[in-house]
């Protein structure tokens, strides 16, 4: 074998690594870039009037943003917020499949409008539940007036406002939910209901032992993904709610928004944008550790 | 063909390209470059038809589009990046930051512009003035805050002309009076949930009140903590009819339609509106109020802010041609066609009843015969005349660069004052600090 030959051979790794280097490269332009500036951002002061000046202040946006009491309030709102979102999305998302599962007349239709919800855009949906739960135009005022009250009920207010964010959030989110658990139940052998019947399962029986376990991986990855969109979501809320009533809704990517935008403290939002991507990790993380794990062993 | 003859020939060419060129419009555009020209949205089909007019009679290549959402914000952001934009709308409030910023042109770049200015009120010119330079010309100037009476309603409550309160103490009187006559929530304020809400509310009650927030030039804060200074008075009455159910509190969550359609529905006595938006109220297409929509005149108390809008351009890089066919079209639009006629201006006058920065337009038959037409009376027009004439401008919060911070700040914290019951002195103490706070942090 003579050394030409040896230096024009490839490792597996190295192969691997000369496929992957588009994508590689792609990625450090349109992640890492911005990522790293945004990161370079958050350790400076930046002004623009009176010239452009970006000055080092270390560690400073992050802490006047951890002593900042409506940083707090955003935290505990965004956690409000995704929970609800995260258990209604699951929730109709599993009874959506479980009522698709069944045989249907016309199931491809049937089917067809179900999904319809998650192919509406935010904005839209944002705009469609603004008139659902405002009290000129909404459903509450109409189910009042159809029983003879003659009064404006209005859901957008600081009590309700975080509860009608999540339902639309979670009319948003299910059907996409529902169709990827609908297609785990597809693949559960018809004969493992006939053995639960012949044991004389009962029906919530046979939903916990036979149904649910191949489910659980598909329910943890999709609790995992509408988790991290509930926390990052903006658009539906800017247009529902638009933070308020006051900050009743400003959830941390609405605080991110008004700080980086409005008040052009860009230092500051990406300080709070790194906090957010601190919450999204640590969150996701402890999902795996307490459920991924077992959910990933038994699948 | 000889010499002489060729010659001949050849000075006729000349002269009927020296003719051509004479007779081509100083406004017809000439780069062949597009023209970016971005809004907000208020009827786009007339913006539309402005552009496609210009585009059509002077040759222009203008790319109207609209922007939806938080349009300071986002404008600024295009401005900032060096977006593809040459002519936008803005409030004097922004248009002072975009300057600061260095943004965009003043309109003192453009040729004419003494003929433009000596055509302009002088408040307006001095609104839009900001550091000594005129930053854009005229799209509309209006009243907002005017204290809107639904006539129909306070005819059957037993009230008249007379009844007429002279100012905001005797509005919120008379709110009490109402309630006890039956109306649970008479009254509709302005603390919608657009940047512009609550916040605005604010500025023209305290100004109206005879108070100013900031000093005009200085910009210190000078809202006082006394219990019959115009911030407390007005605060107080605030926590006071809205902690006695006076007003709904779905308003917090309005927009500027749902806004326009809830007073549109009669359901309120008094509501602070924008002025022109009597044309609208008065239609009975839209309003269930039409021919009983009037004002509250002005007894010695203004009532609402000088709210306005001007057409800017920006300063982004662009070749010199390009740039003079963004004047010309920015000329075209705000001031005066190719056939000398303030085209736009005029236009908003008998669409929406817009009022005009400019005399010509303003102190035209025309404009007197729409009023006219738009508004439920007759002794309105002198009302209408008299309240805009009065109309106070807030100088000391708007022509500074902080001014959208301290409005997107002062919006919040007015909302949660509401609703949480805040304490009055702490805060005025708060708007004192946050304008100290700005002025410090840009060194003002």
């Amino acid at each position: 074998m003579n050394a030409a030959r040896r230096t024009a051979e490839l490792s597996n790794l190295g192969f691997s690594l000369l496929l992957a280097l588009p994508v590689l490269l792609f990625l450090v332009l349109v992640v890492a870039y911005p990522l790293g500036h945004a990161l370079w951002m958050s350790f400076h002061e930046i002004v623009f009037f009176g010239g452009y000046r970006a000055t080092f202040v270390g560690f400073e946006n992050f802490a006047d943003v951890l002593t900042d009491r409506k940083f707090g309030k955003s935290l505990w709102i965004t956690v409000r917020f995704t929970l609800e979102s995260v258990v209604l999305a699951m929730l109709a998302g599993l009874l959506i499949a479980l009522v698709l599962n069944r045989p249907w007349r016309l199931g491809g239709l049937v089917r067809t409008v179900v999904i319809l919800p998650w192919c509406i855009s935010l904005y839209g949906t944002g705009i469609m539940f603004s008139y659902l739960a405002k009290g000129q135009t909404g459903i509450g005022t109409a189910i009042a007036y159809a029983f003879g009250v003659e009064e404006a009920v209005n859901f957008v207010n600081r009590r309700w406002v975080i509860e009608v964010l999540a339902i639309g959030n979670a009319w948003n989110m299910a059907p996409l939910v529902a169709f990827f658990l609908l297609a785990n139940l597809k693949t559960i052998p018809r004969r493992l209901y006939d053995l639960a019947a012949i044991d004389r399962m009962s029906r919530f029986g046979t939903f916990l032992n036979v149904t649910l376990p191949p489910l659980r991986f598909t329910l943890f990855v999709f609790t995992c993904i509408t988790t991290v969109l509930s926390m990052k979501l903006f658009d539906f809320i800017f247009v529902l709610s638009g933070g308020g009533p006051g900050t009743a809704s400003a959830t941390l990517t609405y605080r991110i928004y008004k700080e980086s935008f409005k008040d052009l403290d860009l230092g500051a939002g990406a300080a709070m944008s790194f906090m957010l991507l601190a919450l999204i990790l640590g969150t996701t993380l402890l999902l795996y550790v307490f459920w991924g794990r077992r959910a990933a062993r038994t699948a | 063909m000889n010499l002489q003859t060729s010659a001949a020939a050849g000075a006729a060419a000349l002269a009927l390209l020296s003719a051509a060129a004479l007779a081509q419009s100083p406004l017809e555009a000439r780069s062949g470059e597009p023209v970016y020209f971005r809004g907000w949205q208020y009827k786009t089909d007339v913006v539309q038809d402005n552009v496609d007019r210009y585009n059509r009679e002077q040759g222009g290549k203008v790319d109207y589009a609209t922007v939806t959402g938080d349009y300071p914000a986002l404008m600024e952001q295009n401005l900032m990046a060096g977006a593809e934009l040459d002519v936008l709308y803005a409030n004097p409030s922004q248009a002072g930051r975009y300057f600061d910023g260095g943004w965009i042109m003043p309109a003192e770049e453009l040729p004419g512009i003494d003929a433009i200015k000596e055509d302009m009120y002088p408040n307006i010119l001095d609104a839009w003035t900001y550091k000594g330079r005129l930053l854009g010309l005229s799209y509309f100037v209006s009243t907002r805050g005017v204290m809107h009476v639904n006539l129909k309603k306070y005819a059957e409550l037993g009230y008249g002309d007379a009844d007429f309160p002279k100012d905001w103490d005797a509005l919120y009187d008379q709110l009490y009076e109402l309630r006890d006559k039956g109306v649970a929530q008479p009254f509709l304020p302005h603390w919608i949930n657009e940047w512009y809400g609550i916040s605005w509310a604010f500025d023209f009650e305290v100004m109206n009140r005879g108070g100013r927030i900031a000093h005009p030039d200085t910009h210190a804060p000078l809202l006082t903590t006394d219990p019959e200074g115009p911030a407390y008075k007005t605060l107080e009455d605030w926590k006071r009819i809205w902690n006695d159910g006076l007003v709904p509190e779905e308003v917090l969550t309005y927009n500027e339609s749902s806004y326009i359609d809830a007073y549109a529905s009669g359901r309120y006595v008094f509501s602070p509106q924008q002025l022109y938006d009597l044309e609208t109220f008065n239609r009975p297409d839209r309003s269930q109020i039409a021919g009983h929509a009037s004002l509250l005149p002005y007894q010695g108390q203004s009532w609402g802010l000088l709210d306005s809008a001007v057409y800017l351009m920006t300063s982004r890089a662009r070749s010199e041609a390009h740039t003079d066919d963004v004047k010309r079209f920015a000329s075209w639009y705000g001031y005066r066609d190719h056939e000398g006629e303030v085209y736009v201006g005029s236009r908003w006058m008998q669409e929406s009843m817009l009022f005009s920065g400019y005399r010509s337009v303003m102190e035209s038959e025309a404009a007197a015969e729409r009023m006219k037409s738009a508004l439920a009376r007759p002794e309105d027009i002198p009302a209408v005349l008299e309240v805009y004439a009065n109309t106070p401008y807030p100088k000391g919060i708007w022509s500074v660069v902080w001014a959208e911070e301290f409005n997107s700040w002062l919006k919040e914290t007015l909302q949660e004052f509401v609703q949480d019951d805040g304490d009055v002195v702490e805060t005025i103490e708060a708007i004192n600090e946050k304008i100290a706070d700005l002025n410090r942090k840009y060194g003002l």
